[in-house]
């Protein structure tokens, strides 16, 4: 590689080249996500699709899938380069790793990627990253784990291993692989579909170098690189400078709750993000090495919709001490790694809102949505299965307009809930109903979103995966006046018995238990005093608001014969004191 | 058919375009008149005019209409109720719950067209097997009948869970809801489509229901009207699958019409590319505001289980199947524009009809694809529109020098070509994406380009993506209602049944042999002329998504599906390049596609009259970024005839279009008027 000068590369050809490299990641996304074998990857598309220069910069990554997967892969390839040497990869490698030392979260991450070589030359690593069901260990699922684990009960841990030596695969590598993972089947497709992607992208990278040479190229990736920055430090700069801050909380059933703060500093076009005030790392498995945190509050606040490349971030610093929860050291356990992420984003957010009101929503359901996760055995096959989707919940009321209901979180984007007919036509179990929860959106101005209740009955024993949110003590927080979103919540039905809450990774249960999923709704935007009557009437009516709840938060009193808005009793109440709920 | 007249026509935003063809003449005519938005026969009264085609002379008249996606599109459409499964009340609203737009902190989801308030639910529960787990109600459903009454509905929708595997309740639903709601539009989603996935069922089977009362209007109201102007043929709606319905059809399932008018078009090109003996093709569209490209493979447009009208993050899901176009907002209007950092950019917003590019002439001032190309010479100034509207070609040359030519430090024929190559860059973009990305080799496929912008930059995007050969067809600006001559009856059947692979040949069978029934009741005596065409979906073990492989009765037929699943590893290793031959399969859906074709005009037959000028005029033209223009010959495409060639450089202009040749490319003049260019890369093999 060269280092080309500034500003060498024509506007039209640097347009071509800006064009053509998401296509790319994009293109590679398409491939994995639908030959993939495993609901994490085609629906909940926890993966993601990169090119990286072995300087650790991103020249591309896919959007779409998981965000909090942002230009994370480069320490991968520091580290490899430090490991391999610039000249340790040859044309026809292709290397895995999940390692946390560096990869930094849970061990079902399965980094797959392989060197791209143009005319001899390295000029950078094509890469995926993704969900595989089961790595070993207590992987199964989404990697739950329970207090004083470790990397090795959690599963096989790989440390930036060559599968593939020059385009001759490690065929005792993958007999490990095949005998130490649950679901050899699901995850050695994956695998495949993984290299896939991973050849598509080189090729496709190859052809766009010998179009227009690769110093071309380079250089103009490198211009892409400063204009995004510039775009990013254009909106930023439009912040008044200072220091802002806020503070938030998850409270866990083992140990003190996880503390969490932000203090984000403005000044001029440069944004400061400091962490060091969330809490240091825990011997329960919600560690990570991570500052998806802080990148994707920056990306949704300053060029949401470009493309993520290296120049995304440069504008942002980061501060993580080593110890704290999100630069955990190794062996702390990670299998919940993104635990705090939504919340830790909202927190950003949150100590935004009074600089720039008009950009930031209330809270939303500050969690990885509300997680549906059964494991037993098919009844015919005594195969064993694992039944996963993910439900969405409610977003925060907006300063223009009512949160969305039913979405999955800030670090989660086109990740989609599994339907109830697949899931049945697959699975052994019913699922009773699928709704909208009543009264769990923040009041508010603008409403917060409603979160979801799913209620499944399993036909056959097995067990089932029912964690609390941890954000009980700190619900969905509203903005200017507006009341907090009802948390999320988990109940578990025993045949014959009454209806329980349960905080466990890991409950059996016989034949015709049912379990109950709630995600949390969102916080309320303004307060509920100044929603117009006749929209609370409307929320009444489709079922939004309950017609208590429209009297106790809202002050509007419904005549529930109609119904209708009881004028003189709504402005009654609304003269009365109002409740006190959130500033920002 | 014998000395009768066919038509077809379709109403666009704008224009409405008409082409006629007379059989005992073996004339092939083309008219164009303002959509006329109050009553759209009159546009089709004053085409037929135009074109001097006589009602009563037509057996046949095709008709692509906006109408349903508009109907969508704009939110007009009929006050309709929803009816679904105890427990389930909520599934249209909650959807997917995905956030396509992962960054966008003020994201949108898709709006339901049904509100929470008209939704019902009914007690009853038919399980995956298709066994009853609970009764339907049928009392509830009375009292639910009264209630939408109540709520004036003018549609329903009713899905119920599983009804794929057993529609006995819905059916029953149906019967009450008929009974209780007479002459209310009642769609159930069995009818609409037999396939798993209750939220994209539902979300179709609303959207059917909540256009149906509209298209049902329209198509009556257009019946009429043509009756009374002495029309005694068949009236044929253009469907998004590329086939034609009877209007009974079509009002059973307006939601197969919902892409009514683009698809013309790519079986235009399917059938002009095939009667030149070339059956694997790209069909490429370039218009006023898009670029649209399709793929071709064997002769038949590439159809997709569905999309999302009104864009994937926010739009209602439809499944129904629709020739796979993948779009870009790149067309003739697109504007070129400086960003805050001062990248070129090159659409997606578009000047459009009006104000239009700058050298319109009507008010507008950004510089677009079109002044582009009016500034380097390959749009004539004297030729456009055969003449009948000026260009302001020092209009467009300012506007691209101030605008983006001095603020970039290029000259202005510099800024102009970059406009140019951006536009083609991103148009190759989709060209890639339907057939590189689906694990085509581009060498085999040739361009087929359309649409007034088409043939300007079909060579040059060929070229990019090493395609060797563009075809442009005769009435490139008017390719889609010319396609839609050519359309045959067509009707797609699915039934989801998931079964593995390997020991279940009879049960699907079965269902095969149930669509080939349902289908043949349907098309009644036509069934004796029918083609049947059976495909399966098909996955490895663990997957979701399935490939479709195409099947026959008799491979059905065999015990443990050896000859489908041989054929599925083939399409998974061509399609990912990866196959696993020793692993479980399943079978997903089972697919029948039946066709009654129609007798067509022979349109390659159709030679042009006039006489090519021995020497044609020379003019000025930038080919390529230099600041040098080339003299190069200007053909006029009414003035050639079969067999002529042409070699470029060259410009080849006609009404609506111009075609421009580069340097060592061979333009031969096919039997049937088409233009048949060999680029310089491909004439050596």
């Amino acid at each position: 590689m060269t280092t080309p000068t500034r500003r060498e590369v024509d506007p039209i050809t640097l347009e071509v080249i800006r064009n053509a490299v998401p296509s790319i990641s994009d293109e590679m996304s398409a491939a994995l996500q639908r030959a993939s074998y495993n609901m994490m990857i085609y629906e909940v598309r926890d993966y993601c699709c990169a090119l990286v220069m072995p300087n650790g910069d991103l020249i591309s990554q896919n959007v779409g899938g998981v965000s909090h997967f942002v230009a994370d892969l480069g320490v991968i390839i520091v580290d490899a380069i430090k490991r391999h040497g610039l000249d340790g990869f040859d044309p026809g490698d292709v290397l895995i790793t999940n390692h946390q030392a560096v990869a930094g979260q849970h061990l079902n991450n399965v980094v797959v990627y392989v060197p791209v070589f143009v005319a001899g030359e390295l000029e950078c690593f094509s890469m995926t990253r993704a969900h595989w069901i089961d790595v070993g260990g207590l992987s199964t699922g989404f990697g739950s784990g329970a207090p004083g684990n470790d990397p090795w009960i959690e599963g096989l841990q790989l440390n930036q291993l060559k599968l593939h030596r020059a385009g001759v695969p490690d065929e005792s590598l993958l007999q490990v692989l095949r005998d130490n993972i649950r679901f050899p089947e699901s995850s050695l497709g994956d695998l495949r579909a993984q290299i896939a992607a991973c050849r598509l992208g080189a090729d496709r990278v190859e052809e766009l170098y010998l179009k227009y040479g690769s110093e071309v190229v380079v250089a103009g990736i490198d211009q892409i690189f400063d204009e995004s920055e510039a775009r990013c430090r254009a909106v930023v700069g439009e912040i008044p400078d200072g220091v802002y801050e806020a503070s938030s909380f998850m409270d866990r059933s083992a140990g003190p709750p996880i503390d969490l703060h932000a203090r984000v500093t403005v000044e001029g076009t440069d944004m400061t993000i400091d962490l060091s005030g969330c809490s240091q790392q825990r011997i329960d498995p919600v560690n990570a090495r991570t500052l998806a945190g802080s990148m994707v509050a920056y990306k949704c606040l300053t060029t949401p919709d470009d493309p993520v490349n290296a120049g995304s971030f440069r504008a942002l610093t980061t501060i993580i001490p080593e110890g704290n929860i999100m630069m955990a050291r190794f062996p702390a356990p990670m299998a919940n790694w993104s635990l705090v992420l939504p919340t830790v984003i909202d927190t950003i957010l949150r100590a935004l809102a009074p600089t720039v009101s008009d950009r930031i929503p209330a809270a939303h359901l500050g969690t990885l949505g509300g997680i549906v996760v059964f494991v037993g055995k098919e009844p015919d096959t005594d195969r064993p299965f694992v039944l996963m989707s993910i439900e969405g919940g409610g977003w925060g009321g907006r300063p223009h307009e009512d949160g969305e209901s039913a979405s999955v979180s800030v670090c989660q984007g086109d990740v989609r809930n599994a339907s109830i007919e697949s899931i049945e036509l697959r699975y052994p179990v019913v699922v009773e109903r699928r709704q909208l929860r009543p009264d769990s959106g923040g009041a508010g101005l603008h409403r917060g979103g409603l979160g979801v209740e799913v209620e499944v009955r399993n036909l056959v024993p097995g067990r089932w995966a029912l964690m609390q949110s941890g954000r009980n003590g700190c619900p969905p927080w509203g903005l200017w006046g507006g009341g907090d979103g009802m948390p999320a919540d988990n109940l578990l039905v025993l045949p014959g018995a009454a209806p329980e809450r349960v905080d466990n990774a890991r409950q059996e249960v016989p034949s015709f238990a049912r379990a109950t999923i709630m995600t949390a709704g969102g916080g309320g935007w303004g307060s509920p005093f100044e929603r117009a009557p006749a929209r609370v009437l409307q929320d009444v009516i489709e079922g939004a608001v309950s017609v208590e709840a429209a009297e106790r938060d809202y002050g509007v009193v419904i005549d529930p014969l109609g119904p209708a808005v009881d004028e003189p009793a709504t402005a009654a109440a609304r003269r009365a004191d109002r409740p006190s709920l959130n500033d920002a | 058919m014998t000395g009768g007249v066919s038509l077809a026509v379709d109403i666009g935003g704008t224009f409405t375009d008409l082409i006629a063809y007379d059989h005992a003449r073996g004339e092939l005519r083309h008219a164009k008149s303002l959509t006329t938005p109050q009553d759209l026969v009159e546009g089709i009264l004053d085409c037929l005019e135009l074109s001097g085609s006589a009602l009563d002379r037509t057996d046949a008249l095709v008709h692509g209409s906006t109408i349903a996606i508009n109907t969508v599109l704009e939110r007009t459409g009929a006050a309709t109720g929803l009816v679904v499964t105890h427990g389930t009340r909520d599934t249209y609203a909650i959807g997917r719950g995905n956030r396509p737009d992962a960054y966008r902190l003020f994201f949108k989801r898709p709006k339901p067209l049904v509100p929470q308030q008209r939704t019902f639910e009914v007690p009853e529960r038919m399980l995956a097997s298709g066994e009853v787990e609970l009764e339907l109600d049928e009392e509830a459903v009375v009292r639910i009948a009264g209630e939408l009454r109540d709520a004036e509905v003018d549609a329903v929708a009713v899905c119920l869970l599983h009804a794929y595997a057993n529609p006995a309740h819905e059916q029953r639903v149906g019967e009450i809801l008929r009974r209780e709601l007479p002459g209310r539009y009642v769609s159930l989603s069995h009818e609409v489509l037999r396939e798993y996935r209750e939220y994209e069922r539902t979300s179709t089977t609303v959207v059917n229901a909540y256009i149906g009362p509209v298209v049902g209007r329209y198509l009556e109201g257009l019946q009429t009207r043509l009756e009374g102007q002495s029309f005694a043929g068949t009236l044929w709606l253009m469907q998004s699958n590329g086939g034609v319905a009877s209007v009974a059809g079509a009002a059973h399932k307006p939601v197969a019409m919902l892409e009514s008018g683009p698809v013309g078009g790519i079986i235009g090109a399917a059938h002009v590319a095939s009667g030149l003996g070339f059956r694997d093709v790209v069909a490429f569209d370039m218009g006023g505001t898009t670029a649209k490209a399709s793929l071709i493979r064997d002769g038949v447009p590439s159809v997709a289980d569905g999309y999302h009208v009104g864009g994937y993050s926010e739009g209602q899901p439809v499944r129904s199947p629709v020739v796979d176009i993948v779009e870009v907002g790149t067309g003739g209007g697109s504007i070129a524009w400086l960003d805050e950092v001062g990248g070129l950019k090159v659409g997606p917003r578009s000047a459009g009809a009006e104000p239009g590019p700058i050298a319109y002439g009507r008010g507008g001032t950004q510089p677009t694809i079109t002044d582009a190309n009016v500034v380097l010479g390959r749009i004539r100034a004297d030729g456009f529109l055969g003449g009948r509207m000026a260009l302001d070609e020092a209009g467009a040359l300012t506007g691209i020098t101030e605008q983006v030519a001095v603020p970039l430090g290029l000259d202005p024929i510099q800024a102009a070509h970059g406009i140019i190559e951006i536009a083609i860059a991103k148009m190759a973009l989709a060209v890639r994406e339907v057939s590189v990305a689906r694990g085509h080799d581009p060498r085999d496929f040739v361009l087929l380009a359309s649409g007034g912008a088409g043939p300007l930059h079909a060579v040059a995007i060929a070229r990019a993506l090493s395609l060797p050969k563009v075809i442009v067809p005769r009435f490139p600006g008017h390719f889609s209602a010319a396609g839609m001559l050519v359309t045959d009856q067509q009707h797609d059947l699915v039934r989801t049944i998931l079964a593995a692979a390997g020991e279940n040949g009879a049960r699907v069978l079965e269902a095969y042999r149930s669509l080939v029934a349902d289908a043949s009741s349907r098309l009644g005596a036509g069934a004796a002329d029918a083609r049947f065409e059976a495909s399966v979906d098909m996955r490895y073990r663990g997957q979701d998504f399935s490939l479709a492989v195409p099947t026959n009765e008799e491979e059905l037929g065999e015990p443990a599906l050896i000859s489908v699943r041989k054929r599925f590893d083939e399409v998974h290793l061509r399609r990912y390049g990866h196959q696993a031959p020793d692993e479980d399969a399943e079978l997903v859906n089972v697919r029948l596609r039946v066709v009654v074709q129609r007798d067509k005009p022979s349109m390659r037959l159709q030679a042009p009259n006039g006489r090519r000028d021995p020497t044609p005029r020379r003019v000025a033209v930038h080919l390529d970024a230099s600041g040098d223009a080339a003299e190069v010959a200007l053909h006029l495409r009414e003035q050639l005839a079969a067999g002529d060639r042409i070699e470029g450089p060259a410009l080849i202009q006609e009404s609506a279009s111009t075609t421009v040749l580069s340097e060592g490319d061979s333009c031969e003049v096919a039997r049937g008027g088409e233009l048949v260019i060999t680029l310089l890369e491909a004439r050596d093999r």
